[in-house]
């Protein structure tokens, strides 16, 4: 039976002991799903800055990097809750929304530090009312969370009466999105400082390792004397604070904030973890992968602008990634269970 | 094969199969004849039954060839039940929302037009299970029958199809001595009307009761094949393992037991009625009885895994008497728990053997919340160690090693936190004679060392083997206590199956 690198890494005895281990194989498709986020993006990176006009110049990367921050900060977050086995937060949408409308509408009225301290309070409040319904009363994250977007939504639109709020022309918020460093815009750099701090609490940390432990088996994880529900709470309130930095990043982008500013962004969050190679099904996963994730979505969709093509097939060609991507996720899985 | 014999009905010759870069079947023949109970043994990944997904056509020969009454076998697994072949899983494969009857017709449900034909569908699932010789409704659910009556029902749908050639995987691994009698009485007539039967298990004495002709493998090879009466239990034994093995049953530990460290009073749960249990420092107590007697929910109800209806249960913490009520201060007081099934209560097969034991251990292997990795490593390491994993490589994934050096990691995570008082719920079910005797050697040492030990086991040699004292539950109560001394299969089973309540 003996695959000869393996059995000369152990005592021979010990390998005719235990026939049963099941030899390190590769698989193609567990590969793909896993790791093939780092040769598809090259791929379309290349392929852009030489068969697409206007891709490679200054301007033009600066804003994919504008556009690319926001939707990363909430898919790097975002990717806790999805490792943790809990589906995904779709009420990012509302988050993020009433976080940009808290920072530009409040900081007018009542100062800047009310507005991030409110921004604070809210955050929070999603993050534990969507951890706890999961978490302890072990509801479907998908229904909790399409709802509390519906809540969170209808309470944003009542009382911001649906209107558009400016940030004034000299303050923070306008300074803070038009600063830059050369061509990478300040939000960029957020973007990257929360992807390299998440990294760490999820690979170095206890919290990170009960969320990986958790996703990967919740009955085992609780048999081991873990306090799963706040592990759940956990998740949820990580993704909630990145969809709360999202919200600020997005307003100072525009020094504008409206309460339909983030649509689409639980779906665009989904599209570059799960292209990230985060498995569906947890346990699996990475934040720095899904941060590839997010620059592939993001150039991808640079370039069907570039070529002209519309927001409607724009939409279409998302939503095929992410069927291809979580069918070959579930293969993958079963390829690998074999 | 002997002249005198008559011609195959299957015959597999020289099957290859590989996963990667490993052989699990290499170059294995095998033939059965009607009539006759052909019983396949060998370690854990020995290749059994990766050989019988082979010849149901669930997977593909690399290499070789399968016969069927001489019709060379086509078109997966499909092709192999029309041709007459039905295999029995080791994992139950039932649904458990549908019927007994529905069960037993899946997948041949007589239908008209697209509609079920519901009398005729009972007819045929009720002659299945008078051809197996068992009673049960065909209208219960089968969620709410016994472990042991599912796999009749399991068996029921095999036979159903009229097969030419029954494959039975495992199929006494939860069953109890007097079920498996049962089961071992019906396969005799079912060969005695001429099926043809390939027998898989790790109790050789049932093949030995039953089989005519025994195959052992081991490595994916045919390392001896030959009528029955040929061979014996200890040469078989001798070749599955290949090498000298010491079960030695005579050699009792002696018991020196300590201070009390558990004690269990009025317990009630599901399937609880009301148990006092005690267990001291340095001693083993076994939990003896049937499948269902309610061992499994009285000892999580003991450590907290699952409410308790009422009782107490109080654990001496350096001589200071604890209350324990939930799960989690039960494991930071010191309580360790095996559960019963590895895979889904055990382990996070995905993640390495390192984080496996690292879980329960993490505040120790940890500093302000971050991990640190070298003291983990060499945590986990000392463990995986300890427990004679094989081969001791801390960063596989745990879902990659066999079910003995699974059943090994998880009880390397508890010795980790070296409890005070630890539940082992069938430790080796499903693992290799080789793995069993150490599992065995390291619950001995865990008593030695101080802890008082809990053990839950349906294989009575190895409750005799291990427990200073046993406890037989029948009914959610302990009915019987019996010392090393007193047990013995017969004493422990007539307690559990209530026989000496009607008897002399």
């Amino acid at each position: 039976m003996a695959d000869q690198t393996t059995t000369a890494a152990v005592p021979p005895r010990a390998a005719s002991d235990e026939p049963g281990l099941a030899k390190g194989r590769f698989s193609l498709l567990v590969w793909m799903s896993e790791r093939g986020v780092f040769l598809f993006t090259a791929l379309l990176v290349v392929v852009a800055v030489v068969f697409v006009n206007g891709f490679a110049s200054l301007a033009n990367i600066t804003d994919v990097f504008y556009r690319a921050a926001p939707i990363g900060i909430v898919a790097v977050g975002m990717t806790f809750v999805v490792i943790s086995a809990n589906y995904l937060d779709l009420s990012v949408v509302a988050q993020v929304a009433t976080a940009s409308v808290i920072l530009v509408g409040v900081s007018n009225t009542a100062g800047f530090p009310a507005a991030i301290g409110l921004a604070l309070v809210v955050a929070l409040l999603y993050g534990v009312v969507n951890g706890l319904a999961v978490g302890v009363f072990k509801a479907n994250a998908v229904i909790v969370t399409l709802s509390t977007t519906f809540i969170g939504l209808g309470i944003l639109r009542w009382l911001s009466g649906g209107s558009i709020f400016f940030g004034p022309e000299d303050g923070p918020i306008r300074a803070f999105g038009q600063a830059k460093l050369g061509p990478i815009p300040l939000s960029a750099l957020v973007l990257l400082v929360i992807t390299a701090v998440l990294w760490f609490v999820l690979t170095r940390t206890n919290f990170g390792f009960l969320i990986r432990s958790f996703g990967s088996n919740k009955a085992a994880t609780r048999l081991a004397g873990v306090n799963t529900a706040l592990v759940v709470v956990g998740a949820f309130v990580i993704t909630s604070l990145a969809a709360m930095l999202a919200g600020f990043v997005l307003a100072a982008f525009s020094n504008t904030a409206v309460s339909t500013m983030s649509d689409g962004y639980d779906f665009s969050a989904l599209a570059a973890i799960i292209i990230g190679g985060t498995s569906v099904f947890g346990g699996k996963g990475s934040v720095l992968r899904t941060l590839l994730g997010v620059i592939f979505v993001s150039v991808l969709t640079n370039i069907l602008v570039l070529l002209g093509i519309g927001f409607g097939l724009q939409q279409v060609a998302i939503g095929a990634l992410i069927v291809l991507a979580v069918s070959v996720d579930a293969l993958a899985r079963r390829v690998g269970k074999k | 094969m002997k002249p005198d014999m008559p011609l195959p009905v299957l015959e597999a010759s020289s099957i290859v199969k590989r996963f990667g870069g490993a052989v699990a079947v290499d170059d294995v023949s095998i033939a059965v004849s009607a009539g006759e109970i052909h019983a396949v043994v060998g370690e854990n990944g020995a290749g059994k039954s990766t050989l019988m997904r082979v010849l149901a056509g669930i997977l593909t020969a690399d290499q070789g060839t399968v016969k069927v009454g001489g019709e060379l076998l086509e078109g997966g697994a499909k092709g192999s039940l029309e041709a007459g072949i039905a295999l029995v899983h080791q994992e139950l494969s039932l649904i458990p929302e549908m019927t007994v009857a529905e069960n037993i017709m899946l997948g041949s449900t007589p239908t008209s037009y697209g509609f079920i034909r519901t009398r005729q569908l009972k007819a045929a699932a009720a002659e299945a299970l008078d051809e197996i010789g068992v009673s049960v409704d065909l209208n219960e659910s089968v969620a709410r029958l016994s472990v042991a009556l599912r796999q009749f029902v399991e068996i029921a749908r095999a036979v159903a199809r009229k097969p030419r050639v029954l494959i039975l995987d495992e199929p006494t691994a939860t069953l109890t001595p007097a079920e498996t009698d049962h089961l071992l009485a019906m396969l005799q007539r079912l060969a005695n009307r001429g099926m043809a039967i390939i027998y898989i298990s790790h109790r050789i004495p049932e093949v030995f009761t039953i089989c005519t002709t025994i195959t052992v493998l081991r490595d994916g090879k045919v390392v001896d094949s030959t009528p029955l009466v040929e061979t014996t239990p200890s040469a078989v034994i001798d070749k599955m393992v290949g090498r000298e093995l010491s079960l030695d049953l005579s050699s009792r530990r002696v018991a020196t037991p300590g201070a009390l460290v558990l004690s269990a009073r009025g317990i009630r749960a599901h399937n609880v009625n009301g148990v006092d249990l005690d267990v001291r420092s340095g001693e083993i107590i076994g939990l003896g009885g049937l499948v269902g007697a309610g061992r499994t929910e009285l000892v999580r109800a003991i450590v907290g895994a699952d409410p308790r209806y009422g009782g107490t249960v109080t654990l001496w913490v350096d001589g200071h008497p604890r209350n324990i009520t939930s799960y989690q201060p039960a494991v930071r007081a010191g309580i360790g728990y095996v559960p019963e099934e590895r895979r889904t209560d055990g382990l996070a097969l995905t993640m390495s053997v390192s984080d496996n034991i690292a879980l329960p251990n993490r505040r120790e292997l940890s500093s302000a919340g971050v991990i640190l990795a070298g003291k983990t490593a060499r945590f986990a390491s000392n463990l995986a160690d300890a427990v004679g994993l094989r081969p001791p490589v801390i960063t596989r994934d745990v879902g990659e090693y066999s079910g003995g050096n699974q059943q090994k990691v998880v009880i390397a995570k508890w010795l980790g936190r070296k409890p005070r008082f630890i539940v082992l719920d069938e430790p080796t079910r499903g693992v290799d004679v080789g793995a069993k005797a150490e599992i065995h050697r390291i619950v001995r040492e865990l008593a030695d060392n101080g802890a008082a030990v809990l053990v839950v086991s349906s294989d009575l040699p190895e409750l005799l083997e291990l427990s200073d004292v046993i406890h037989v539950v029948r009914d959610g109560r302990i009915t019987g206590t019996l010392s090393a001394a007193d047990a013995n299969e017969k004493s422990v089973m007539s307690l559990a199956s209530g026989e000496n309540l009607v008897g002399a």
